[in-house]
């Protein structure tokens, strides 16, 4: 009978871990693969050994783009971590129309982000409205270049991809939140403790796991950005809005270069590693 | 009950294998479209019903894919191997997979008779290292459609609409000052389209021997100038810098440009999306340089090289292309045809002059045979390409001065080159 029992739990796994190993393990192996080829996809592919390595340690727009998603990175996640916290609080009062707002906040979310790459897009134009408000405001004097100037293209998409996330990640948060016993912010009451100090000394310590959970998520999604660079800068201008990712692509797919895209895939798959084996450390030892 | 069931089995492969031979009579041979349907779904399935009624044993398989996908459709089937037989694609992607070798070559595969009945420049714009890799379909020239309405308010007149680019600046300036509307969005910065520009302003890309660039000259320098200045005077707008052509038509469809470089059959979105432009809108020819080259846009029928089915293949390629057949397709929509034949027809002659998409076809039609195919072929053109992206940029940005940027573009296109 024990016996009978132990295989089960395996068996129901057994489906999830085929497709995963076609859909996930075995594409992960097969790019490790063709990074050391010249694929193109027409042809059959040639070994070419570690050329296509050493072309992209030479190649000075993969450095740039690997900087953009790494100032991505910087940019976007510690805003993810730590904003969304205050909202799901915000939203976890039992108040009249509360749960609209909390739908409201989640509608960026489940829209498309082609839509919402072309909704801002043209809120950002140079005569759009974003400088017609601000210049009424008396803000601004000048339009800004929000799309079209290499030095604030990159931020520009960056506030979008914010924009976008802070529902996600307000979602993971108030289900966090809502685990927090309530007994603990009455003890905190008695003690005399401020709103703010029961901020920092309740809710945050006990959404540690929340807060890891999303500074994962948030890290390996601002390292892999794509879509918002595809609709509204196409990488431009100059390169100063593209990422990693979108460069792989380029050179995949409009290029046909799959084995040197491959090998750039493969340096991201090792940076991401890297930075998640960092994010869980960094947390265990804080928890400490 | 054996030597029964030995006896039903024998029959059963008896049957099996007789309908194994006629299904094997049948070929089947998968055609590729890029975006034609709806609009264009009875044309289509009209030429494969006449085609398949002449050739009985070969049944058409059509599959239209979506104007942005087909590159990347073609290329993913082609890795897993099931490409189509036959698709329609454009000069750029067959030259690209041309170049790794996989299209048929139609000089081979063709007679003489047969390949004259083609323009002589459309058909040499698919022509690359002694082959011929596709037969050109559908062509269409470039119009200048242009706002009558914004003109007048900027106090130009709208029946003399301008022929040259030396003539924009000015334009431009007036219409900025007057109405504050831009003059339009040239699309200099996207997949290389200056380089098009260049030619018909007259400046050589290339030298003689197609191994070193050519455009770093003194006319070069004063032709990117001449935008960089309409780009700061905001004559142009800044997302000439990253968009292209859809939002070249979304500026003029929005009130918000004067002119707008595009393809006749553009006018049916005009007038779907904004009927109050489009009572506004005159056709005129395409504007063009010192050089007065107009350019073609070429549509292929190309055969790819992995099918099973090359002769049925390569006859329905021929088919589709003949004079009937593309003529009947001219007659439905604004494009050209690429046979000599059919183009010399009366259709592109008659037109009602109140209709402007009369008017476009008859410009369009009469640019024909002063159009070339403006880019010749050459490897690694996306890269080359990139290259005249970064140089516009730059230049328009003022990251670099024009003479910076173009002496720039001139070594990297070298190195490139010399790959």
């Amino acid at each position: 009978m024990k016996r009978r029992k132990a295989y089960t739990p395996y068996l129901f796994l057994l489906p999830a871990l085929a497709f995963m190993g076609v859909f996930l393990f075995y594409p992960i192996v097969d790019v490790f693969r063709l990074s050391f080829t010249d694929y193109n996809m027409i042809t059959e592919a040639n070994f070419t050994g570690l050329e296509n390595y050493r072309n992209l340690f030479n190649d000075p727009l993969f450095w740039k783009t690997l900087k953009n998603s790494f100032i991505y990175l910087i940019g976007v996640v510690p805003i993810l971590v730590v904003a969304p916290i205050f909202l799901a609080i915000l939203v976890n009062h039992k108040l009249a129309g509360i749960k609209w707002f909390r739908a409201a906040y989640y509608i960026p979310v489940v829209t498309s982000m082609v839509v919402v790459g072309i909704m801002w897009k043209w809120l950002y134009q140079g005569n759009g409205i974003l400088n017609y408000i601000l210049q009424t405001l008396g803000i601004i004097n000048n339009q800004i270049n929000w799309l079209t100037d290499p030095q604030i293209a990159l931020f520009s998409v960056m506030a979008v991809t914010v924009w976008k996330g802070l529902g996600y990640y307000m979602v993971i948060y108030l289900s966090g939140l809502q685990s927090i016993p309530q007994e603990l912010y009455e003890v905190s009451d008695i003690d005399g403790a401020s709103w703010w100090q029961k901020q920092i000394h309740v809710t945050i310590p006990l959404l540690k796991p929340s807060i890891m959970l999303v500074s994962i998520l948030s890290s390996i999604a601002a390292m892999k950005v794509f879509t918002e660079v595809y609709v509204m800068t196409n990488g431009g201008p100059l390169n100063s809005s593209k990422t990693l990712v979108y460069y792989i692509y380029e050179k995949a797919f409009e290029n046909l270069n799959l084995g040197y895209a491959a090998a750039m895939g493969f340096v991201l798959f090792i940076v991401i590693f890297i930075l998640s084996f960092f994010n869980i450390k960094l947390m265990d030892q804080s928890s400490r | 009950m054996k030597k029964k069931l030995l006896v039903f089995s024998m029959l059963l492969l008896f049957v099996f294998s007789f309908s194994a031979v006629i299904a094997a009579e049948d070929v089947t041979v998968e055609f590729w479209t890029m975006q034609l349907k709806p609009t264009f779904t009875d044309y289509i399935n009209g030429v494969i019903e006449d085609f398949e009624a002449e050739n009985p044993a070969v049944e058409i398989k059509w599959v239209d894919v979506p104007w942005s996908d087909m590159e990347k459709k073609l290329l993913s089937s082609a890795a897993a191997g099931n490409a189509p037989d036959v698709a329609n694609l454009n000069v750029p992607f067959s030259m690209q997979i041309a170049e790794l070798g996989g299209l048929v070559d139609m000089d081979k595969n063709l007679s003489e008779d047969v390949k004259d009945r083609y323009f002589e420049s459309v058909w040499s714009s698919n022509t690359y290292q002694g082959q011929t890799h596709a037969l050109p379909w559908y062509l269409s020239t470039s119009i200048t459609m242009y706002n009558a309405q914004i003109f007048e308010e900027a106090g130009l007149n709208p029946d003399n609409p301008p022929e040259k680019y030396s003539q924009l600046l000015e334009i431009g300036r007036q219409i900025k000052e007057e109405t504050g509307k831009y003059l339009m969005l040239p699309p200099i910065a996207e997949t290389g389209r200056y380089l098009e520009y260049m030619v018909r302003q007259g400046i050589p890309l290339l030298n003689e021997n197609r191994t070193e660039a050519a455009f770093n000259t003194e006319e070069s320098v004063e032709f990117l100038e001449m935008w960089v200045e309409m780009f700061e005077e905001g004559i142009i707008p800044r997302e000439t810098i990253t968009e292209g052509h859809n939002a070249a038509v979304d500026l003029y469809q929005s009130n918000q440009a004067a002119i707008l470089l595009t393809g006749p059959q553009f006018l049916d979105r005009v007038q779907e999306n904004a009927p109050g432009i489009y009572e506004q809108t005159k056709v005129a020819p395409e504007i063009t340089g010192e050089a007065g080259k107009v350019g073609v846009a070429v549509m292929n029928i190309a055969v790819l090289k992995d099918t099973e089915h090359k002769e049925e293949s390569i006859e329905f390629a021929k088919f589709i292309t003949n004079d009937k057949n593309q003529l009947d397709f001219a007659k439905i929509v604004t494009i050209l045809p690429s046979t000599k034949e059919a183009a010399a027809d009366p259709f592109f002659t008659d037109v009602a002059p109140d209709s402007k998409k009369d008017m476009a076809k008859k410009v369009s039609a009469e640019q024909l045979n002063r159009a070339v195919n403006l880019i010749p072929p050459m490897t690694n053109q996306n890269e080359l390409n990139e290259v005249i992206n970064q140089m516009v940029q730059n230049a328009l940005l003022g990251e670099k001065t024009a003479t910076e940027a173009i002496a720039d573009a001139e070594a990297e296109w070298n190195s490139i080159l010399a790959e």
